[in-house]
């Protein structure tokens, strides 16, 4: 089996929008090298949690920890400098960019960036922005988008922009990635290819994932784990097949949030 | 002879800076997306402080006020033009760039910009209130004696020259790693901040280096017309660059200079040393606003994205090794999407 430490863990997490407690102490570890899932009926609060993660949003209470630094209220930038990437629920690609191009932004820290070297010492960056070229033709070929790459990233499929997504975040060369509902909306033959993407990326990179996914199936067949999120809180964890008995779990997934509030207090 | 050159000089000074004030809004809008609607100001505040900086002191008695008067030679009121449209764009950024999305921030900088003007135009003690700088020495005039019209030519070049030199810079910013990483940015600010980028900081680089370019802008056109007043510099001439930048095509420095010819130099610029009509003074400045609107509008029907459109990146690349493989991805790809 994988490593057994957690790369990321999330303790007594809370959040409020106004009067509406969308997360209300949610606790979950996430083991280096695995793939995580994250499910719960719509409302449970797994955007949220997503969003708290990533730093797109602040918790009110609680605590994330990546890789043993407390990244609790970090802006998203810094927290996906620690090497903690996302994706969004919708693809967003940079649409009038090109699809390699789209890639050329993810490095981080490139000597490019900085405004001096931008304008007055080209050749600091020149060779640098070299191996990243080589780098992302190497990726879009792995993704089956090699012959897209000049193409604006507008002008793709559905499909193909999800793939895009997971090159672009691959590009950044993360230790873990957070995909918030990667198959949704695409046909089975694609979401069984990203799937395979991702245990590839497991297996040779030793990527560490966490998926928030609907399709049960396809948890399943690539999630190591699974989280339940129930009312913003954590109603189980372990793998599908262990969940899959628990009474508590699929009647949350029936009734939607009555469970959780029954248990509330 | 001498004043078909000094007419053709003065709208080539003319296409000169507008072309840079172009630039300046295409580094801003083009490059990180922000809505820029006050960049008259940051030409004003170039151009006021290179004034005061050229000038001699106030004259008591005289009844003109102005602050500082510090009779600097032009390479340093060039700087301190510069520098100081550089600081109003930062602090505009510190209101707008820290949380608000285009549109709002578009307000703000419409907002700050008519503070801006009140205050300068209300306010006689800093650059003299509405009456505006009168007299502002001229670069290089003391020493080489020259004609009006042999002088504007002489500016001319001298404006030419400064305006290469901020188009390499800006082509270069667009081609540089920060330059991708601002379109990024204007692309979609959530993504490029998921993926790393200080979004705040880049933004706010776009926005002081704009502004920089803007300002000097402003102190070439106080140098060449050696005075400004607010009315020089009204909310009007803001959509003249705006209209220049549409008409061009954003995103592109090609399209930046071609609009500022356009519309800067053929539409606004060239139409004001027209005889005016007897009886009807204001036909010819009222026909000038419409024909701009209507190029804005055409354009923007019929040719979005402007004359020149942006381009798509180049890049280095070695051939792929192993193409079977790559071939073999698609045909799963295009099998897939069916």
């Amino acid at each position: 089996m994988e490593q057994m430490k957690p790369i990321l863990s999330v303790a007594q997490l809370e959040k409020s929008f106004g009067g509406v407690q969308a997360v209300r102490g949610a606790e979950f570890e996430v083991l280096e090298g695995s793939i995580t899932a994250l499910i719960g009926p719509n409302g449970a609060g797994k955007s949220t949690v997503v969003n708290l993660i990533a730093g797109a949003l602040r918790p009110d209470a609680g605590q994330v920890h990546f890789r043993g630094v407390d990244i609790t209220g970090y802006k998203p930038h810094q927290v996906a400098g620690h090497g903690l990437i996302r994706t969004f629920q919708i693809s967003r690609e940079y649409p009038a960019m090109t699809v390699l191009e789209n890639l050329m932004v993810s490095p981080l820290g490139q000597t490019g960036e900085h405004l001096f070297s931008a304008l007055f010492r080209r050749g600091h960056y020149k060779s640098e922005e070299r191996e990243f070229v080589e780098k992302a033709i190497a990726i879009l070929d792995e993704f089956g988008l090699y012959g897209m790459r000049n193409e604006y990233a507008r002008n793709l499929s559905g499909g193909q922009k999800r793939l895009l997504e997971l090159a672009r975040a691959v590009m950044a060369d993360p230790k873990m990635l957070i995909l918030d509902e990667p198959m949704a909306g695409i046909n089975p033959a694609l979401i069984s290819r990203i799937g395979e993407h991702m245990l590839r990326l497991k297996e040779d990179n030793g990527y560490t994932f966490l998926m928030v996914e609907h399709n049960l199936d396809v948890v399943e067949r690539v999630c190591d784990h699974v989280v339940v999120l129930a009312v913003g809180r954590t109603l189980a964890q372990g793998t599908m097949s262990e969940l899959r008995q628990d009474a508590e779990v699929v009647s949350a997934y029936l009734t939607g949030g009555s469970v959780g509030a029954g248990t509330k207090g | 002879m001498a004043i078909l050159i000094g007419y053709l000089a003065t709208l080539g000074v003319y296409f000169c800076i507008y072309n840079i004030f172009a630039i300046g809004l295409n580094i801003q809008f083009g490059y990180a997306g922000i809505l820029d609607f006050t960049v008259i100001t940051f030409m004003a505040i170039g151009a006021y402080m290179a004034g005061v900086g050229s000038l001699g002191p106030a004259q008591p008695g005289t009844e003109i006020y102005y602050i500082l008067g510090l009779s600097l030679p032009w390479p340093l009121a060039l700087i301190l033009g510069a520098v100081s449209a550089g600081v109003l764009g930062y602090l505009i950024g510190l209101i707008a760039l820290r949380r608000l999305r285009s549109d709002y921030l578009a307000i703000v900088t419409l907002a700050a910009g008519s503070i801006i003007y009140g205050l300068v135009g209300n306010n006689t003690k800093i650059f003299d209130g509405y009456e505006g700088l009168v007299g502002v020495p001229q670069p290089f005039n003391g020493v080489l004696n020259l004609s009006p019209n042999t002088y504007d030519l002489v500016f001319m070049i001298f404006a030419a020259v400064i305006m290469l030199l901020l188009w390499v810079l800006a082509n270069r910013l667009y081609k540089s790693p920060l330059g991708r990483a601002m379109r990024a940015t204007r692309e979609d600010l959530d993504v490029a901040e998921a993926f790393g980028k200080n979004t705040y900081r880049i933004r706010m680089m776009a926005m002081v280096i704009g502004a920089v370019f803007v300002g000097i802008g402003g102190v070439l056109t106080i140098w060449f017309i050696t005075a400004l007043a607010p009315a020089g510099w009204g909310t009007s001439e803001t959509f003249v660059v705006w209209a220049a930048l549409i008409v061009g095509g954003m995103g592109n420095n090609k399209g930046a200079v071609i609009g500022s010819f356009l519309v800067a130099v053929l539409f606004n610029e060239a139409t004001r040393f027209l005889p005016s009509i007897n009886g009807l003074p204001s036909l010819i400045p009222e026909i000038r606003n419409i024909c701009i609107g209507a190029l804005v509008i055409l354009t923007l029907r019929f040719r979005p994205q402007g004359v020149f459109p942006e381009r798509k990146a180049k890049f280095f690349e070695l051939p792929l090794t192993g193409r079977g493989r790559e071939r073999e991805h698609e045909v799963v790809v295009t099998g897939a999407e069916e």
